[in-house]
């Protein structure tokens, strides 16, 4: 018996499903284009521009870059995030909720507040991390944390706690009980975090905008630059090579995950 | 020997107190039942033994040894939890190699403890499986398998039977106090349902609101409930409002009103002092019913209002006076059934008439 969707809902989530697929599609074709501008629909198909985004020293430097930052944004966010996690679910005290809060409050507050509040910051403390490379990561960690506290926090509330309580009268210690019992029940929380952080520091544009330092610009800051003095094809370009690093990495864990359910399974 | 010892004990959250000062001494090899209505304390007694609390005041002793202060892993207890808490990532072999792994011994002494267990339990060739390829009963085997490998010095039960059904729970009660006789292991069970306590335990507490009311041998508490609350708790009651009359030692006399005097037990740890009003409880099977009849012991004169089939017995409701009775009798032939508005005499032996204040 197959299950049946009714047709208004289907019909809905095939227009759903256009809308957020269609700008990617836009992208990709107009980075395919065979034309001198970027245009929709493209003048004609070729891989001129994605050769040209390949040959070109900005867009590689910008995209190694950007990938590079995501990288360390996303390490550093899991653990800050993942510590800030388990505090908040382990302990119960006043003014948990407000702090809760306060934690998660970069995932609503809009980017271009947190970038120039850090300028700010950088700028009246005269700390040194004016439009640098240091200050940049600041802000992109800041911008990450919340999502591994948040997909981490998902994954404690649904974690027995009696698991722990187990392991301990069995005779580990709080140490050996986190990482033998609660670590391995919260990876995926953690790993989902994680691919958050690295998709949501890639992509990042406000809090880059204020903080990047003129000569080593995150790919979406480099797209914008060119962007602005010429209108080329090869930003679209770069952006398809975006597209499929952050296609590839949701993919990859993806498998990731599922290979470690049939290895449990069997 | 004393093989926990409970010194003044109590625990407070804030401002409710969960567990009120108690003093325990379970005994070397006992089946301990603590026995209560949900939120009474009971679990947060286990788990201050466990560990996992930390007592606002008073000591806790295993074997002689103050343990108070120390962590759960250094305390060598066992604990099994209402949802048996089975490591999910790990498989049945892993979960119960467990806490040998922590104690590091060698592999062929976890290999040959491991497959000892599993076959303790009746679950040799499990090893391989995962959590969610159990059944309940069969988590339940792991989670006790898991525990019992470490050879700890104590053994706490959380509710182990509250999540199988009717049947599991019947066969596993018996299945638990036999694996503990078997290993003499000290062990202390926690439980709202008074069947289980009952069947199972070598001595209950009857907990309510954070206190202890009533610590004793399941017939103890049976039969000789200390108050009215344990009277009602364990097991089906009638408790009829009387007047005690006269008071000596587990003896009383008590007025049923309209003059009607008759002798009761009282148990050891209460005094009743003449004059005040208490409860007599009759428990409903201890009741005889009959048209009229001659004979000794106390009686009551009634009238059948309510009739309710019930397989293996009937059970009547009966008016006397101002008390209202439940009686149990036995569905056999030769006890025909008596119709509502009936006449009846109620029959019980002095020894089954109990007075709690
Ligand atoms: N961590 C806690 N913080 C605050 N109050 C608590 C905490 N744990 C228990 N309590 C309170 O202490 C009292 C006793 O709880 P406990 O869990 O010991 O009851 P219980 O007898 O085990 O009940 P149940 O049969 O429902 O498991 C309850 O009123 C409960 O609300
Ligand atoms: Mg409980």
């Amino acid at each position: 018996m197959g299950r049946k969707i009714p047709l208004p809902m289907l019909i809905m989530a095939i227009l759903g499903f256009c809308y957020m697929l269609v700008p990617i599609v836009i992208v990709v074709l107009a980075g395919l284009t065979a034309g001198e501008f970027l245009t929709f629909p493209p003048e004609g198909l070729s891989l001129r521009w994605v050769i040209a985004f390949l040959q070109s020293e900005k867009y590689l430097s910008a995209f190694f870059f950007s990938f590079r930052l995501a990288l360390m944004t996303m390490i550093v966010a899991t653990i800050i995030g993942t510590a800030a996690a388990l505090f908040l679910s382990r302990t119960r005290f006043i003014g948990r909720g407000a702090m809760r809060a306060f934690f998660l409050s970069p995932v609503v507050l809009p980017g271009v507040v947190i970038g120039f509040a850090l300028f700010a910051f950088y700028i009246s403390t005269g700390i040194g991390l004016t439009r640098t490379i240091w200050g940049l990561w600041i802000g992109h960690i800041l911008y990450s944390t919340p999502y591994v506290i948040g997909t981490v926090g998902a994954a404690l509330a649904s974690y027995d706690v009696s698991l722990d309580e187990a392991a301990r009268s069995l005779g580990a210690s709080p140490m050996r009980t986190f990482r033998k019992v609660t670590l391995p029940n919260i990876s995926q929380g953690i790993q989902a975090g994680s691919i958050f952080a690295f998709i949501v520091s890639f992509g990042q544009f406000e809090v880059s905008l204020f903080l990047s330092a003129p000569n080593s610009e995150p790919l979406p800051i480099a797209m914008y630059n060119s962007l602005r003095y010429k209108f080329d094809p090869s930003a679209a370009a770069a952006g398809i090579f975006a597209i499929m690093l952050v296609t590839a990495s949701v993919l990859l864990t993806n498998r990731l995950v599922n290979i470690r359910r049939l290895l449990d399974r069997n | 020997m004393s093989s926990v010892e409970f010194k003044g004990v109590s625990k407070a959250f804030g401002r409710t107190v969960a567990v009120e000062q108690t003093d325990l001494v379970v005994q070397q090899g006992e089946f301990f039942s603590m026995l209560g209505p949900s939120g009474c304390g009971k679990s947060t007694t286990l788990r201050m033994l466990a560990g996992f609390l930390t007592p606002t005041t008073g000591r806790i002793l295993v074997n002689g040894r103050d343990i108070t202060d120390l962590p759960p892993e250094a305390r060598g207890i066992g604990i099994v939890f209402q949802n048996y808490a089975i490591f999910p990532h790990m498989n049945v072999y892993d979960n119960i190699a467990f806490g040998l792994v922590e104690r590091r011994q060698d592999k062929a002494t976890i290999r040959r403890k491991v497959e000892a267990a599993l076959e303790q339990v009746g679950l040799t060739g499990y090893g391989e499986r995962f959590e969610r390829e159990l059944s309940g009963g069969q988590k339940q085997r792991v989670a006790l398998a898991r525990v019992l490998v470490i050879e700890p010095e104590i053994l706490l039960l959380d509710e182990p039977l509250s999540a199988l059904d009717k049947k599991m729970r019947e066969e596993m009660k018996f299945w638990i106090k036999d694996i503990q006789k078997s290993i003499g292991i000290t062990t202390v069970y926690v439980t709202h349902d008074q069947s289980e306590a009952l069947t199972m335990s070598d001595r209950i507490a009857v907990m309510n609101e954070g206190r202890m009311l009533q610590v004793g041998t399941p017939v103890d508490i049976y039969e000789k409930p200390a108050s009215r609350f344990i009277a009602e708790f364990i097991g089906d009651s009638n408790l009829l409002d009387v007047t005690v009359v006269k008071s000596n030692g587990t003896r009383c006399d008590v007025d049923l009103g309209d003059g009607l005097i008759v002798p009761a037990h009282v148990s050891d740890t209460v005094r009743l002092t003449p004059g005040s009003s208490a409860g007599l409880l009759i428990r409903p099977e201890m009741l005889r019913l009959a048209p009229a009849l001659k004979g000794e012991g106390p009686r009551l004169t009634g009238k059948v209002v309510d009739r309710v089939y019930q397989g293996a017995l009937r059970r009547y409701h009966v008016a006397a006076g101002r008390h209202e009775l439940v009686v149990e009798v036995p569905n056999r032939p030769e006890l025909s059934p008596l119709s509502p508005g009936a006449e009846v005499q109620l029959f019980w032996s002095e020894e089954s008439g109990v007075a709690v204040p």
